[in-house]
C-alpha cells in the first residue's frame, strides 16, 4: 500500500461521526456606503484610496503621488507613464528595482479594504516586489463582505490570485507596527467611475 | 511534585518587568481581536459555521482530500502524500535535489517545525533561509518559535538591535523596529532574489478549485513564490476545505482572531504553478488520521492556528511559550502535545486554570479547556499523575466519607489562622506557593445553620 492508499485508508478506519456539510446562509455585514466604508477600511490598513474625479488623469496622479518614482511598471494600455512593461521582463528577478506597480484590482471589500487581484501579467512578482504598488479600482466592483466576494471570484489561466489588504506589514518587533516588511511599502487605490 | 511547565514558568516569572512585558503585549492582541469581532453581528454564527463547516470536512476527509488532490493534479500541480514527518521530509529534500536547489526560501509554517524539516535539510547542505521577519530573528538566534502567529513576541526590541549588529552589520545600538524591518527588508531581499525553491505553508486548501491559500501580513510567501522556479507547499491533511463559500468564512474569522486585523495583507490563492515553473503539494498526516479515531480530541482537527487561545490564557500569557514542553504552547498545544505523546508532554496539562476563555475564544470553537480536563482525568491511568496530589485527594476523599471526622477537623480549622508563616508556608504546602491561604471562619456555616445565627 503506498502513503497515499494507508492515509485515506487510516482515515476511513478512524472516522467516529459523520457530520453534515451545513447551509451556509450568513448574512454577512453590510453597508449603506459600502465605496465610503472601503476608503476608511483601506486607509485603516495602512493603505490609501483616491477617488478619481472627472477631469483629473491617471498618469497624472500616479506622478503626483510618486514624484520621484523612476521606475514605473504597467501593462495596462492607459498607463502611459509606465517606464516598463511587466509581460516583457526576462525573468521576474528583473523586476527588482521598480518604485510604482500599476495593476488592476477585479473587487474591492469593504469590510477589510482587500481587493482581489487575479494574475494578469507574465510574472505576478510584479504585485509585491515593488516599492508602492497602485491599484486601479473601478467604483461598481467594491461588494460589503468577504461571502459577497467568493460568490464574484474569477481566475484566469495564469492560476493565480491575491487579495491585497493596504502595504506590506509586521508588527514582530515588540508588537510595533512597521510598514513596508518584504513587500510593498505603500499602497494606492484609485477608485475609477464612482 | 512541580511539573516541567510550572519549574520553567517560576523561573520565567523571576524577571517582572519581562514577565509584565509578555502578559501586556499579548493581552493588547486580545483586546485588538474583541474590537474587531464585536463590530461583527454575525460573528458567533461564523465561529458556529465554521465549527460546523470542520467537522463535516474532517469527518468526510478522504472525501474532500482525494477531491483536493485531483483537482490540483488537473491543473499541473504535483501532489505528494507522506506518513509521517520523515516521510515529508524526504520528499522535500528529493524534490529540491531533483532540481538542483541548494537555497530555499520559506515563509512561515508550523508544520514544518514540526516536522523539523530545517535541520534535515540543513544537515544535507541546503541554506534554508525563513523570510518571515519574527521567523528569521528566531532562526538568526537559533532558537525555537514561542508563539504561532507572533513567533518572537517575547524578545525585547534591544535584542533584535544586537542580533542585527552581530549578524545583518545593522548599527550599533540602533533599536529602532522600523530600522531594523528596514535592514531585514533589503537582507531578506537578497534571499529572495538569489534563491533556487520557496516553501510555504497552507492556510487552507480549497477541494473544489485545488487552490492552496496562504495568509501573511509581510507578503513573504508571495516574495518566496513569485521569484524562484519552484514551490513546495507542505500542508497538513486536516487543512483541506469544501469550496469557496466555506473559505469566506474562514477569512473572515483567521485575521480577526489572530491579531484583531480585518484581513491579513495577503490572502493568496496558489491554483497552478507559474510558467516553466513546478509545483508540488506535500500532504501530511504525521499522526492527524489516528487523533480521527479519538473521540474524546478529534475536535482538535478543526483547529485553524490562529493562536487567539493563547492570546486569550492567562497562564499563557504569564509563563511565556517557552515554559511549554512540546513546539506548540498554550490551550491547543497541550491538547496537541498530549496527542503526540501522553507520556512525554503530560507536564503541559497542569498549565490551565480551567477557566475555559480559550472555548469563548476560538473561531471554530474546539472544546479546549473541557479536553484539558479530559486528559487530567486520565493521567493516573498512564502512571503521570502527581503522587501528592493522589495522597491528598484518597485523603480528602476518605474526610468528606466520615461527617464526624470532618465536623471535628472544621471545629478545629481555625487553629490554622495562627500557626506562625514558617510552618503554615512550608514546601509541602503546594497550595501556599504565590498565593494566601485563606482565613478560616471562627465558626462555620454549618455550625451557624444548625444554631439559628443564620437563616
Amino acid at each position: 500500500m503506498n502513503s497515499k492508499e494507508s492515509i485515506l485508508s487510516n482515515i476511513r478506519k478512524n472516522s467516529c461521526a459523520d457530520y453534515e456539510m451545513p447551509d451556509i446562509a450568513v448574512k454577512g455585514v453590510h453597508y449603506d456606503d459600502s465605496l465610503q466604508q472601503f476608503i476608511d477600511m483601506t486607509k485603516a490598513v495602512g493603505g490609501n484610496a483616491h477617488v478619481v474625479q472627472v477631469g483629473e488623469n491617471i498618469n497624472d496622479l500616479i506622478r503626483s503621488y510618486y514624484s520621484e518614482a523612476v521606475n514605473i511598471v504597467s501593462n495596462l494600455p492607459e498607463v502611459t507613464i509606465a517606464t516598463g512593461n511587466p509581460d516583457t521582463v526576462v525573468k521576474p528577478q528583473d523586476l527588482d528595482g521598480t518604485d510604482v506597480a500599476v495593476v488592476r484590482g477585479e473587487l474591492g471589500v469593504a469590510e477589510n479594504g482587500c481587493v482581489w487581484i487575479p494574475q494578469a501579467v507574465k510574472e505576478k512578482a510584479v504585485y509585491f516586489i515593488a516599492e508602492y504598488l497602485v491599484i486601479l479600482l473601478s467604483a461598481d466592483k467594491i461588494v460589503d463582505n468577504m461571502h459577497e466576494a467568493y460568490d464574484m471570484l474569477r481566475f484566469n489561466d495564469y492560476g493565480f490570485g491575491t487579495f491585497i489588504s493596504g502595504p506590506s506589514k509586521t508588527a514582530d518587533i515588540e508588537q510595533a507596527l512597521v510598514v513596508g516588511a518584504q513587500s510593498a511599502c505603500g499602497v494606492t487605490v484609485f477608485i475609477l467611475n464612482a | 511534585m512541580s511539573t516541567k511547565h510550572s519549574k520553567a514558568a517560576s523561573a520565567f516569572l523571576s524577571n517582572k518587568s519581562r514577565a509584565q512585558f509578555l502578559n501586556q503585549s499579548i493581552w493588547y492582541v486580545r483586546e485588538k481581536r474583541d474590537n474587531v469581532a464585536m463590530q461583527l453581528v454575525e460573528w458567533e454564527e461564523l465561529r458556529e459555521l465554521s465549527s460546523s463547516i470542520k467537522r463535516h470536512t474532517v469527518t468526510h476527509l478522504d472525501t474532500y482530500l482525494e477531491q483536493f488532490a485531483s483537482r490540483a493534479e488537473a491543473n499541473g500541480v504535483v501532489v505528494h502524500w507522506a506518513k509521517d514527518a520523515n516521510e515529508h521530509n524526504k520528499i522535500v529534500y528529493d524534490i529540491l535535489q531533483q532540481h538542483g536547489a541548494k537555497k530555499l526560501v520559506k515563509s512561515k509554517s508550523m508544520l514544518t517545525e514540526e516536522c523539523h524539516l530545517n535541520n534535515y535539510l540543513i544537515n544535507k547542505g541546503i541554506d534554508v533561509v525563513e523570510t518571515d521577519l519574527g521567523e528569521r530573528i528566531l532562526q538568526l538566534m537559533q532558537v525555537a518559535p514561542s508563539h504561532i502567529v507572533m513567533p518572537a513576541i517575547h524578545l525585547k526590541r534591544q535584542q533584535v538591535g544586537k542580533l542585527f549588529e552581530d549578524k545583518l552589520g545593522s548599527e550599533s545600538g540602533n533599536s529602532d523596529p522600523t530600522y531594523l524591518t528596514r535592514v531585514a527588508r533589503l537582507h531578506l531581499r537578497n534571499e529572495f532574489m538569489t534563491a533556487d525553491a520557496g516553501l510555504t505553508g497552507a492556510n487552507f486548501g480549497v477541494a473544489a478549485t485545488g487552490d492552496v491559500v496562504v495568509c501573511t501580513n509581510e507578503g513573504n510567501a508571495d516574495m518566496s513564490t513569485s521569484l524562484p522556479p519552484l514551490h513546495i507547499v507542505s500542508m497538513g491533511i486536516e487543512k483541506v476545505i469544501p469550496d469557496y463559500r466555506s473559505l469566506a468564512v474562514f477569512t473572515r474569522l483567521l485575521a480577526r482572531s489572530a491579531t484583531g486585523q480585518p484581513s491579513t495583507t495577503y490572502t493568496s490563492h496558489f491554483r497552478k504553478a507559474r510558467s516553466g515553473c513546478e509545483m508540488h503539494i506535500v500532504l501530511v498526516d504525521n499522526g492527524r488520521s489516528d487523533i480521527l479515531g479519538n473521540p474524546q480530541h478529534w475536535e482538535t482537527l478543526k483547529c485553524l492556528r490562529c493562536g487567539a487561545c493563547m492570546n486569550t490564557c492567562p497562564v499563557y500569557r504569564r509563563s511565556g511559550g517557552y515554559s511549554y514542553t512540546y513546539f506548540i504552547p498554550g490551550p491547543i498545544g497541550i491538547n496537541l502535545g498530549m496527542l503526540r505523546s501522553p507520556r512525554v508532554y503530560s507536564d503541559n496539562v497542569s498549565a490551565c486554570s480551567l477557566c475555559c476563555s480559550c472555548d469563548n475564544v476560538c473561531p471554530a470553537k474546539i472544546n479546549l479547556s473541557e479536553q484539558i480536563y479530559f486528559w487530567r482525568q486520565g493521567l493516573d491511568a498512564i502512571h503521570r499523575a502527581d503522587p501528592m496530589k493522589k495522597i491528598i485527594s484518597s485523603g480528602l476523599k476518605y474526610l468528606y466519607g466520615h461527617p464526624a471526622l470532618y465536623y471535628m477537623g472544621l471545629r478545629y480549622a481555625p487553629l490554622i489562622n495562627r500557626l506562625p508563616r514558617n510552618i503554615l508556608y512550608n514546601r509541602l504546602n503546594a497550595w501556599g506557593k504565590g498565593r494566601e491561604l485563606p482565613t478560616f471562619a471562627r465558626k462555620s456555616f454549618s455550625e451557624m445553620w444548625k444554631k439559628g445565627i443564620v437563616r
